[in-house]
């Protein structure tokens, strides 16, 4: 085949040209860190990058909301345990009240101390968390027990707050004022809490004496029903606490599917450095060679050997 | 017998003719670089020879010049305009969807995965705290993020088809003033080429604009002998057709035009785009060239009413006025077209009327059932309320159909969330600001792979840029392979055409020894002279 002048030229021209596309390629891969920059780059990693950045944004989002819940769950957890031990105390003072002789000292002082743990326990069934009411089921907004002892507010069975912890996966983390102060029931507007009903009624007792309602075998005594309370709280407490295991497993599952996840959208769509500045400097010879070349063919025609 | 000075004319002829050719190589040397020059070439024969009628038979007589004449593989030039043409359309698709790539900005960490991502983490942030004022206004501000997104894609998509409208515009206005240079061009080679000699020149200029207009548009070029001239010669006359049509014919011009078009080929499309039709009128079926790669861009509607079956800027504004108002009124109503037959039906299929925004309490005095998140841009742009968006319509078919005004372009966020964050609808029963029920049933709306044929939102949204990196890459691939064919077959053309300088220089000093030898001839018959006329017999 003929060759000439412009043919030489134009073709080392074109192929610079290539080399240097291939060298921005690569030196672009290396700037960035990714394979890809556009979808034609590849497509298929690009789907694949879309639907991993997805799936590590659900991730990480399902895991604020388990931190949240855990945290949720930690002051109902910290309230259940000081219902608890105002329970325990009452029960204490009940056993005391029923089995000495008591003088009316002795009465006024424990009627005035379960009046105290009476005002702790409505507190407490005021507990907030990020200024929302924790037992007030949908009613964040406002109080389970007013200062006399009624419920403020309805709380129905159906009340349960949930929060989403994965796809289709759920759990709920509040705890109903009703079921906690009304011996399991729904807490009506204007209705006394039981729990508190039963303080009264202690204090009652105290102040006429009444031993036989504070403990006797029938098993409607004052202690009785403290027992019974004491169990409910229990059974509430257990399964806050298989709430919160649930959920401290759940954040496990969600830190190694995190790990898992980000390890495939690294290996989906990062560039191997290594491999990337081998194959860049094996670039950037070609195309050192390829402008020397390039120098001698466009210096070097008959002309210059005719003198 | 032989005349006197016979030989002096015979080394004459040898000085001219090697002239000739340093002048045609000088030509070829100073056009070296000349884009479109084909090197020429002297065609010399020897001069008739002298009968010596004594015998010895025939003389010759010197040498002479007959023609300089180009040298060109035609047939290289047809293949090179057939492929320039598929060149030219794939190399202008493979531009243009780079830059709709750029427009949809995946992957990256401000596309649309993210947005939508962004506003789903905002609605599990309320559902952890519902009555939170910042949480709703966040929920409000990724809601309006959202919809700016698609406002800003469409907007840019309607931009870019305005773009190539205009470049189309120039494009056609190129191949019409080629069309006049060459219908020019035509008339002088005619006449130039009417005493049996070649236009040169002339035909290498032509050839270079048929060159650049083979990248235009599909064009076929011909050169049929009509009849003899006087002189004996074919009467060659040239003829350019587009798609069977002449847009030259010899000496005539029958230019393209441009025709704003009355109706809209695509509901999409941007009003008062150009058709392209022949100036008589008569419509232009373009099937290759760059103009075809921006008919079929800015027109590709996948072959609906009648546009090219390709996937241009139409197609990619149609997927995303569906995926707005497919996603609206699932997220607003709590529609979903289950069965895929295009209406809503919760008479036939009760579980394509659930849960949306509308089936939800907000928080606060003002909040009531009935509030659309999503609407659409009103007048002077701003965003509706949900009850002049509805229209009074009340059974789902007729709401369904309300949404068929949703475009990408007009997507909004309504005018009652904007005015008031408590309307976003949380709860599913009044008065309850713990309330999340109704706002699950909206996050449940990410992952549910029935909103779409092809899946959940995001999945659609995904096939839309899968499906744009798959055509962008078929065009980059095309484009890249007709590259290469189209510079193979132009290296063949230097190959056959261009001028090799080591050949002209050598060509150069051969014809310079023939010169000097010529000249030396002279003087040699000189001195024979010389020894005849001033010493013979004095």
């Amino acid at each position: 085949m003929r060759v000439t002048n412009n043919m030489l030229i134009n073709n080392m021209i074109s192929n610079i040209g290539k080399n240097m596309s291939r060298m921005e390629t690569y030196q672009k891969r290396l700037a960035t860190g990714k394979k890809i920059s556009v979808p034609s780059d590849d497509p298929i990693v690009a789907a694949r990058a879309l639907k991993l950045r997805t799936d590590v944004s659900q991730i990480e989002q399902y895991k604020r909301n388990v931190d949240d819940a855990l945290s949720w769950l930690e002051i109902t957890e910290s309230a259940l345990n000081n219902i608890g031990e105002i329970l325990q105390r009452i029960r204490e003072l009940a056993v005391q009240a029923s089995n000495s002789t008591m003088t009316d000292d002795d009465t006024e002082k424990t009627a005035e101390e379960v009046a105290q743990l009476k005002d702790q326990l409505i507190l407490i069934s005021n507990s907030t968390y990020a200024g929302r009411y924790i037992f007030s089921g949908f009613k964040t907004d406002t109080k389970l027990i007013n200062d006399d002892g009624t419920f403020a507010i309805t709380v129905e069975d159906t009340e349960s707050i949930i929060y989403e912890v994965g796809v289709s996966d759920s759990i709920n983390i509040n705890v109903l004022g009703g079921q906690l102060f009304n011996n399991g029931g729904e807490a009506v507007t204007g209705n006394k809490a039981y729990l508190i009903d039963i303080m009264d009624q202690f204090v009652a007792a105290l102040k006429s004496g009444d031993k036989s309602a504070i403990s006797n075998s029938e098993g409607d005594s004052i202690i009785d029903k403290i027992d019974n309370q004491m169990n409910n709280l229990l059974a509430i407490r257990a399964s806050v606490g298989a709430r919160y295991n649930r959920l401290e497993l759940t954040a496990d599952r969600l830190d190694t599917n995190r790990l898992n996840f980000t390890k495939l959208m690294s290996e989906n769509e990062d560039v191997d450095q290594a491999e990337n500045i081998m194959l860049l400097k094996n670039e950037e010879n070609i195309y050192r060679a390829s402008l020397a070349g390039g120098s001698r063919i466009i210096q070097t025609s008959l002309v210059d050997f005719l003198r | 017998m032989r005349s006197s000075f016979f030989g002096f004319n015979v080394a004459v002829t040898g000085l001219y003719t090697a002239q000739r050719n340093l002048d045609v190589i000088n030509n070829n040397i100073s056009n070296v670089n000349t884009p479109g020059y084909s090197r020429q070439q002297t065609v010399q024969q020897a001069l008739r020879p002298m009968n010596l009628y004594d015998g010895t038979g025939m003389i010759g007589t010197g040498v002479e010049v007959t023609a300089v004449k180009r040298v060109r593989d035609e047939y290289l030039d047809t293949m090179y305009w057939s492929e320039n043409v598929t060149f030219g359309e794939w190399d202008t698709k493979r531009t243009l969807l780079s830059e709709l790539e750029a427009t949809f900005n995946e992957p990256s960490n401000s596309g649309f995965t993210q947005i939508m991502d962004e506003f789903f983490s905002s609605l599990q942030e309320l559902s952890k705290d519902p009555s939170s004022e910042a949480v709703r206004a966040l929920v409000k501000e990724r809601g309006v993020t959202l919809a700016k997104y698609f406002n800003d894609m469409a907007t840019r998509f309607e931009e870019l088809q305005v773009d190539i409208n205009d470049r189309i515009e120039t494009t056609v206005e190129r191949i019409n003033s080629i069309g006049v240079q060459i219908q020019q061009l035509n008339k002088q080679i005619y006449t130039v080429e009417l005493d049996g000699s070649t236009a040169n020149e002339l035909r290498d200029q032509r050839t270079l604009l048929i060159d650049e207009l083979s990248k235009l548009i599909n064009i076929e070029v011909n050169e049929v002998a009509v009849g003899k001239l006087p002189s004996g010669r074919d009467d060659v006359r040239m003829t350019i057709t587009i798609s069977g049509k002449a847009f030259i014919d010899h000496f005539n011009l029958s230019k393209l035009a441009l025709v704003q078009r009355e109706n809209k080929l695509n509901e999409e499309d941007v009003p008062n785009l150009f058709d392209i039709k022949w100036e008589d009128g008569n419509s232009l079926k373009i099937t290759g060239g760059v103009l075809r790669g921006y008919l079929d861009v800015r027109d590709g509607n996948s072959g609906l009413n009648g546009s090219p079956v390709y996937k241009g800027i139409p197609d990619y504004i149609r997927k995303l006025n569906q995926f707005v108002q497919t996603f609206a009124m699932a997220f607003n109503e709590g529609y979903i077209d289950l069965d895929n037959d295009g209406v809503i039906d919760p008479v036939k299929n009760p579980a394509e009327d659930g849960k949306g925004h509308v089936d939800g309490y907000g928080i606060g005095s003002a909040a009531d059932l009935g509030i659309r998140f999503f609407t659409m841009l009103g007048t002077e742009n701003k965003s509706i309320s949900s009850s002049d968006f509805i229209g009074g319509a009340s059974d789902p078919a007729a709401i369904s159909a309300r949404y068929s005004n949703i475009t990408a372009k007009n997507f909004a966020v309504s005018s009652d969330i904007l005015d008031n964050i408590n309307l976003i609808a949380t709860s599913d029963t009044k008065d309850q600001v713990g309330n999340i029920n109704n706002l699950r049933e909206l996050m449940k709306l990410r992952n549910n792979d029935q909103m779409f044929v092809e899946g959940a939102p995001e999945d659609f949204m995904k096939s839309i840029v899968t499906t744009l990196g798959v055509s962008s890459q078929q065009a980059v691939r095309i484009s890249a392979n007709q590259e290469v064919i189209v510079k193979q077959v132009e290296n063949r053309r230097l190959s056959e055409s261009g001028v090799s300088l080591d050949e002209e220089v050598a060509n150069m000093v051969k014809h310079q020894q023939a010169y000097s030898a010529a000249a030396q001839m002279i003087n040699t018959m000189a001195e024979i002279y010389d020894i005849l006329i001033n010493r013979v017999g004095v």
